[in-house]
């Protein structure tokens, strides 16, 4: 069923100023240049890690087989180190990284690099072995015991078997069987096999020389991940928190398993949250206290008044809508880039199923849309989860826009993000929103749901910086 | 990933390599910098035939004959130290006194380097020799060691 709501669709949408249009493009190619940037200088990394080697005679020590295993085996380890402290700057959630391609891409690459990084360092310990065992003339078995006898080694070997049960840890597989703050806990060790691999490093490598270019580098990436860390996840965080004194002031149920949870705090305009948004909110309470959680401004704060709405999903969640008003809420961010500033196109097509609902109609209050600008498409299984649905028709943006409902079950055995029954009759994308190509898409909801929806979107040709995504699932 | 963004990084990858490549290749291999020389150690043995004094003027090569402690020189696995026995001008024989020892390893590599450093020395007649493959810092020390005490020799 397709319900037509608000003005009539054939009125044609105004075009923008140009120069609206024309800031948009300006910004998205400068977002576009940034990014460029950030991944070269992670690649650049790791190749200035090999050439500060090579530029302090590397290539000179090797003279035969086993110092050309060892000097692979030198390689190897710089490299894997370079990954490692790469992979924690990229989990520090700096600002700027997030307002450049967002914390959920930020994760993405950091999780690709986790299994080259452990390969990589796997194959310096056994390298280095075969190296020197070759070189000294004796066993493998022989050179591994001997290698063990510095107490250096020995914490090196440590850090090696703590990465290792880090990575299986964080594999799929193995990660499903755990809850969350389980797996984040084994996870939390990653620090310690870094930290406990330094004084192999400083011993039995010049790398961290001092008075050295080698020695420069290596001491500042170890200073800008673990400074990084500790600045945007402790200080930053606990900062914030404190100074906007942030309490439940209500909570409302909104649907079955749905709640409204209805923030008090001081100064919350200076938080600079866009529409869109979200932080990591953590509540204080005995059972609720040690796991935080990504959850999405569900409306525009004001300086004193904010709302976060939330499904309960997990017993995470099912905790949070429980708390009682007055207490107190930590938060870390706001961070996302579902946000009217990273629009690329002159339209908009928004596309949200169930509690996906939430981050879009906060960019809708934020967004000043013109009559015919946007089209809106509203996806619910059942009539139950139409929450916010009327609240979202209501916004002052929606006047003279487009706003669909598609309400029904998907087809058993068919992978679409559609009604069967608007399958049925031949809806696609293209015929809810004819003007796609020129509009930036912005969808939010289930995974799997909306994979189904970008992968039809990109099969329309849709380029991807005028596709936006919400996650909701690291 | 955008091909713009996989084109810059290899690029200043393949760019960054190469400098540290070239920079490589025209270093001093790594023995050279880092040793520091400490302050010699009170020679041992009968100095027979030469003067205490540091700036004496050395008799004639062809006549000395005794043993001449070199300095002791710090590497980063620890000290090296040779002595060094001359009969009429000519190298008899090079004991070392101290070698790296900071670790198991280093000490391995010294006990296998130092014999075949002995024997280079004692062929060539002079601390012109190369260095052991894989003990760098060892041959090195050695040598500077034994240079400083040939010096004090007068050869």
């Amino acid at each position: 069923m397709v319900i037509r709501t608000m003005a009539n669709p054939r009125i044609a949408p105004r075009t923008l100023p140009d120069g609206v249009y024309r800031s948009r493009r300006i910004q998205t190619r400068r977002r576009l240049r940034v990014t460029d940037t950030l991944v070269a200088l992670c690649w650049t990394s790791v190749s200035l890690a090999v050439a500060l080697w090579l530029s302090y005679g590397g290539v000179g020590q090797v003279t035969d087989l086993a110092s050309a295993i060892t000097a692979a085996g030198i390689v190897a380890g710089l490299m894997g180190t370079d990954l490692v402290l790469l992979m924690l700057v990229l989990a520090a959630r700096i600002p700027a990284v997030d307002r450049a391609v967002g914390q959920n891409v930020a994760i993405a690459f950091h999780r690709r690099l986790g299994k080259p990084a452990l390969y990589l360092l796997l194959g310096h310990g056994v390298l280095l072995t075969i190296g020197y065992a070759l070189a000294d003339g004796s066993t493998v078995v022989a050179e591994t015991v001997a290698l063990f006898n510095g107490p250096d080694m020995a914490l090196a070997y440590a850090g090696l078997g703590l990465l290792v049960t880090v990575v299986v840890s964080s594999l799929v597989a193995v990660r499903r069987r755990y809850s969350y703050e389980t797996w984040h806990l084994i996870h939390l060790l990653s620090y310690v096999a870094v930290l406990v691999a330094v004084p192999h490093q400083l011993s039995a490598s010049g790398m961290l020389a001092e008075g050295t270019w080698q020695g420069v580098y290596w001491i500042g990436l170890y200073v800008l991940a673990f400074g990084s860390i500790a600045l945007f996840r402790f200080v930053l965080p606990v900062v914030r928190s404190v100074r906007h004194d942030i309490r439940v002031a209500g909570i409302e149920r909104i649907a079955p398993g749905v709640v409204s949870l209805h923030l008090r705090g001081k100064h919350l305009d200076r938080l600079n949250v866009a529409g869109g948004q979200y932080a990591i909110w953590r509540f204080w309470t005995p059972t609720t206290w040690w796991h935080a959680h990504p959850i999405s401004f569900s409306a525009m704060p004001t300086d004193t008044s904010a709302r976060i709405t939330v499904r309960e999903l997990g017993s995470g969640s099912a905790s949070i809508s429980q708390v009682r008003p007055g207490t107190r809420v930590w938060l870390e961010g706001p961070y996302g880039v579902f946000t009217h500033a990273y629009r690329a196109a002159p339209q908009m097509a928004v596309v949200a199923a169930g509690i996906g609902i939430t981050p879009i109609r906060a960019l809708l209050e934020h967004s000043v849309l013109q009559p015919g600008e946007a089209t809106v498409l509203l996806r619910a299984s059942d009539p139950g989860e139409s929450y916010l649905w009327p609240e979202l028709a209501a916004l002052p943006s929606m006047a003279g826009n487009r706003l669909y409902a598609m309400i029904g079950a998907r087809p058993p055995g068919l992978a679409t993000w559609m009604s069967a029954a608007d399958l049925a009759r031949g809806v696609t994308i293209m015929s809810v929103f004819p003007d796609l190509l020129n509009s930036d898409l912005f969808v939010c909801g289930p995974q799997s749901w909306t994979d189904l929806v970008v992968r039809d979107a990109r099969q329309a040709g849709l380029p991807s910086e005028q596709i936006h995504v919400e996650r909701f699932d690291w | 990933m955008r091909a713009r963004t996989v084109a810059l990084s290899i690029l200043s990858s393949v760019a960054v390599l190469a400098i540290g490549w070239e920079l490589g290749t025209q270093v001093q291999p790594p023995g050279a910098a880092p040793l520091a020389t400490s302050a010699p150690s009170t020679a041992s043995g009968p100095d027979a035939s030469s003067p205490a004094s540091p700036g004496a003027i050395a008799p004639s090569p062809a006549g000395v004959s005794g043993t001449f402690t070199g300095a002791s020189v710090a590497t980063r696995f620890g000290n090296v130290q040779v002595k060094v026995t001359v009969t009429n001008g000519a190298i008899t024989d090079v004991t070392a006194l101290h070698l790296t020892d900071r670790d198991p390893r280093s000490r391995s590599i010294s006990n296998r380097a130092a014999p075949v450093l002995r024997r280079e020395v004692l062929a060539a007649q002079s601390a012109d020799v190369q260095g052991v493959s894989g003990a760098t810092y060892t041959s090195d020390g050695y040598l500077s060691s034994l240079q400083s005490a040939l010096d004090r020799a007068g050869l």
